[in-house]
């Protein structure tokens, strides 16, 4: 067990300008569980081969605990990985898959055996021991590929979108078990998803990545109250955060006729640039629908039982905006219905290049 | 036959056409495959009945069966062309695969850095045409003392064969799934390790391909062997050649050889025959 | 700056040692390569600036380009030459479209579907000697010929068809031989084919006829390509049926028994025919150029890191 640490490391595929991974200076405590998240090409996945060894760093430096392993094979580093289609190895049995790794580290067979029953025993999979990999199910080989990882006890777990190949319902059962598993075991993680539901869910902290750089690594309620930059805030929380592009006047900034009370460290943040433009944040929770605000005609009702978002058409700049609004599980509004909209909640403003504004 | 063909109809989608097409993939089979036919039904009659009007109503003989493997003194037996031929045949193809997994697995899963360039190299010694290397290699196996031995011919099929294998087998190493070997790698296995516990087993089928299809150019070679082996080390090409002869009737007893010659590679490609499939064209083309 | 410089050092080290335990696995089989086909093709350029008779045994002599301006005077090298491109060129096309209408006809399921398979690649399996021969004697031939006791029971006159239509005769062999390879090709390339893909042309009203030229053929590209590629590299080496069948009667002595003939077939003029065969080396090199560019469609992005 070990902290993991880059350091302005940099992955630049040859033939390309532009790095895959940008500079990227992040610090994983021992133990703890890691979440890296963002779109597909932002280079999640290729950050953690760059942990894994899998991948070359061409600029910076990694480090597992002391050791420096920018230049280490896969093989020096002490690490496991849980591959997005497992990779189990189709020849072996569910036995020898868990067992290959102590194999090459000439582990004796009566030790490695008791390694992998006891694996076996935490993640029930103790009847399949002699089956191949083809005679499983899909949960069942994603807990093999677990146990592959576990029965090594290596210094770092790398897991790159384990759950994705799951459907959703055991999805969400395994998600909860694995975190389990990790804080029992204590091994620190860096785990790779797109989802970010499952960052949220998982993560001790998360860090965003987009076009290789990070944006922001953050426990997930810090997160999700204060995104640092526009994409962090739109790409957290589902149903997305609404974001609106909006002039700033005298007055302050205003969603159609809807006047915004800002903190007063956003205020003061406005007046001091030149700026004119700004993106005015809301989660759909932070906005009712009302008697009194901003009128519109409601297009979408989602009703996903314990709540509803209801897609309201308002006046925006003399343009129509689809606002997301939250609204009680058995809500009366329909479709067609006029509305009004309020503000119930905390707002974000994000200057014109994206970056947050005030507190 | 008619039977089957009958049967076609009610197993396949119905309707005429459907029969009808049945009928004639089994007529084109049968008609490919009349000359084998043939020559098998020939070995089992006398010389005179298989010089006479093609017909099938006869006595089947073992007659030319026994007289093909009798040993004849200062002629090439039967036992002696086989057991050349099953040398230079295990061997080359035991050598062919020795060199060509390394390479394969060094042109696809962890590949040079022109790995295209050495490939194409590989492939464009089997555009080079056997006879403009069959003058020096005449010249250099006399120079050597190695005319006439089984040890050339071994060299000669092992080089005849690598470039097919390589290419074969890279093909079906590519289809190894990458995160398999990358599985192994941090797991600790070393290049050989990585090609032992987990590559192999998963191509096995393609490795067999491949090796079968070695055997079968080896084992069906005769230029190379009739060129530089032809007092010596001879092979069953050479042999089945030899009951060719100007005075008398001979089909029958050629015929006998022949099915003789064949029957070895015909079986394993039989039996082979879907893993062919794969091999050849699934593998070749990623 | 002492940390970059070192760090830059070992990297350079690290990627040297990564290439060379990239090459190794490779070496045994390039070397191997390198000797048993490049040295002798270095002897044959050597040979074929000398004149040089062995039986009976004569000193070699220097000629320079003698050979070369000869060869291009000989007309037998001429017919060679085309006899060659006739016989490569009709092989591999009519085996690839026999192969690929015979594929067409096994991709249905019908009774007994899996022998007719067995029964179709025979040929292939069949020893090229033997294939000769039993053509030869048991088909072709005059006296024996199951073909001219057709034709006779038809009320017409025997035909000796190897000597009056050597070129076909011998065609027609390699077609026999070739085809199930080509059919092996396609096949696989069939069963390649998407059914989700199928489905979507028949939803889409796609005739039958549409679906074979719009998605099957489009589909089955590279598979022809490969089998034109592989056929031609073994068909235009073809020797054993020519050595076979005709023996090298007029009109279907192509260029390998053509240099054979010369050499040590009996002329043992080894000079001339390494010249021979330096020029089939050399327009070897212009086709398998072409060859290597369909290659390199079919490679055609792939690549593994």
């Amino acid at each position: 067990m070990a902290e993991v640490r880059y350091e302005n490391a940099s992955r630049i595929y040859p033939g390309s300008e532009i790095p895959a991974v940008n500079e990227l200076n992040l610090d994983i405590d021992d133990g703890e569980l890691l979440v890296l998240v963002g779109p597909s090409g932002s280079g999640k996945s290729t950050a953690l081969r760059m942990l894994a060894g899998l991948e070359f760093v061409d600029q910076g430096s990694v480090y597992i605990g002391e050791n420096d392993v920018t230049l280490s094979p896969p093989q020096d580093r002490d690490i496991a990985m849980v591959f997005q289609n497992y990779a189990l190895y189709p020849s072996m049995t569910v036995a020898a898959n868990m067992g290959f790794a102590l194999k090459q580290q000439k582990v004796p067979k009566a030790e490695r055996m008791e390694r992998v029953r006891e694996a076996a025993r935490i993640l029930d999979l103790e009847e399949y021991l002699d089956r191949k990999p083809k005679n499983l199910s899909g949960g069942q080989r994603q807990r093999v590929a677990m146990g592959r990882a576990i029965v090594r006890k290596p210094q770092v777990f790398l897991m790159d979108e384990p759950l994705s190949n799951l459907d959703a319902k055991l999805r969400v059962q395994t998600r909860t078990e694995l975190a389990d598993l990790q804080a029992r075991l204590g091994v620190t993680t860096v785990y790779v998803t797109h989802d970010q539901v499952e960052a949220m869910t998982m993560g001790h902290r998360v860090a965003v990545l987009k076009d290789g750089v990070l944006q922001q690594a953050d426990r997930p309620r810090t997160l999700y109250s204060k995104p640092v930059n526009r994409f962090v805030a739109g790409f957290i929380g589902s149903p997305a955060m609404n974001l609106i592009d909006t002039d700033v006047t005298s007055e302050g900034v205003a969603i159609g006729t809807l006047g915004l009370t800002l903190d007063p460290s956003v205020s003061s943040a406005l007046t001091a640039q030149d700026d004119r433009e700004v993106t005015v944040g809301v989660r759909p929770e932070h906005l009712k629908l009302s008697t009194a605000g901003l009128p519109g005609e409601v297009t979408v009702v989602e009703e996903l039982g314990s709540e509803s978002f209801v897609h309201v058409t308002v006046e925006h700049r003399g343009e129509p905006l689809v606002l997301v609004v939250r609204d009680a599980g058995e809500t009366t509004t329909t479709r067609g219905d006029i509305v009004h909209v309020d503000v119930a909640g905390p707002t974000h403003v994000f200057e014109n290049g994206g970056a947050r504004l005030g507190e | 036959m008619s039977g089957g063909a009958a049967a076609g109809g009610v197993v396949g989608k119905g309707g005429p056409k459907s029969f009808l097409l049945g009928v004639l993939a089994w007529v084109v089979g049968l008609v490919f495959f009349f000359p084998v036919f043939w020559m098998v039904v020939n070995g089992f009659k006398t010389e005179e009945e298989a010089a006479a009007d093609p017909s099938l109503i006869f006595d089947p003989t073992m007659e030319q069966y026994d007289e093909v493997t009798a040993e004849t003194t200062g002629l090439l037996g039967f036992g002696e062309a086989f057991s050349n031929s099953l040398w230079a045949v295990a061997i080359s193809t035991f050598f062919v695969m020795l060199m060509a997994v390394p390479a394969a697995y060094a042109l696809s899963i962890r590949p040079v850095a022109k790995w295209r360039d050495v490939l194409f190299f590989f492939i464009s010694t089997k555009f080079l045409p056997i006879v403009a290397a069959i003058l020096p290699l005449w010249i250099i196996a006399r120079d050597l003392d190695l005319l006439n031995t089984r040890l050339l011919l071994i060299v000669l099929y092992t080089a005849m064969n690598l470039p097919l294998a390589i290419w074969m087998l890279r093909s079906f190493f590519s289809e190894v799934p990458r995160e398999l070997i990358e599985a192994a790698q941090i797991d600790g296995a070393s290049i050989r390790g990585q090609i032992t516990s987990v590559i192999l087993p998963i191509v096995a089928p393609g490795l067999a391909a491949t090796a079968l299809l070695c055997v079968i150019f080896a084992w069906n070679e005769y230029f190379l062997a009739v060129q530089l082996n032809n007092a010596g080390g001879e092979t069953v090409p050479i042999w089945v050649t030899g009951n060719v002869s100007t005075r008398g009737n001979f089909l029958a007893k050629l015929s006998a050889a022949s099915t003789l010659a064949t029957l070895p590679v015909v079986l394993a490609g039989w039996i082979a025959q879907k893993r062919m499939i794969r091999g050849l064209a699934m593998g070749a083309i990623k | 700056m002492a940390a970059t410089a070192s760090r830059s050092e070992a990297v350079k080290k690290l990627q040297r040692r990564e290439a060379w335990r990239r090459r190794i696995p490779l070496l045994p089989a390039l070397l191997f390569t390198i000797v048993v086909t490049q040295v002798p093709f270095l002897f044959s350029l050597w040979y074929s600036l000398t004149e040089w008779k062995i039986v009976p045994p004569e000193p070699r002599q220097f000629v320079g380009v003698d050979n070369y301006v000869d060869l291009f005077d000989s007309r037998f090298f001429r017919e060679a030459v085309w006899t060659s491109i006739l016989m490569t060129v009709f092989a591999v096309l009519l085996s690839v479209i026999l192969g690929t209408l015979i594929a067409l006809l096994l991709d249905r399921k019908f009774f007994g579907q899996g022998f007719v398979r067995t029964l179709l690649i025979t040929p292939f399996l069949i020893m090229p000697v033997v294939a000769g021969l039993v053509w030869k004697n048991q088909m072709y031939s005059a006296t024996f010929g199951v073909f001219n006791w057709v034709i006779e029971g038809l009320g017409f006159d025997r035909i000796e068809f190897v000597s009056r239509w050597p070129l076909w005769s011998i065609v027609i062999v390699l077609v026999w031989q070739w085809t199930p390879f080509m059919m092996l090709i396609i096949l696989a390339g069939l069963q390649g084919q998407s059914a989700s893909v199928l489905e979507a042309a028949r939803v889409d009203g796609a005739s039958p006829r549409a679906t074979f030229f719009q998605i099957t053929l489009p589909h089955l590209r590279p598979y022809l390509e490969l089998g034109v590629l592989l056929g031609s590299i073994y068909l235009i080496q073809v020797f054993d049926h020519v050595a076979v069948i005709t023996g090298g009667g007029p009109g279907s002595t192509n260029v390998p028994y053509f240099v054979f003939q010369r050499s040590i077939g009996g002329g043992w003029q080894f000079g001339l025919a390494s010249a021979y065969s330096i020029v089939v080396v050399v327009a070897s090199i212009i086709i398998a150029t072409f060859g290597l560019r369909v290659l390199s469609g079919l490679l055609e992005g792939e690549d593994p890191a």
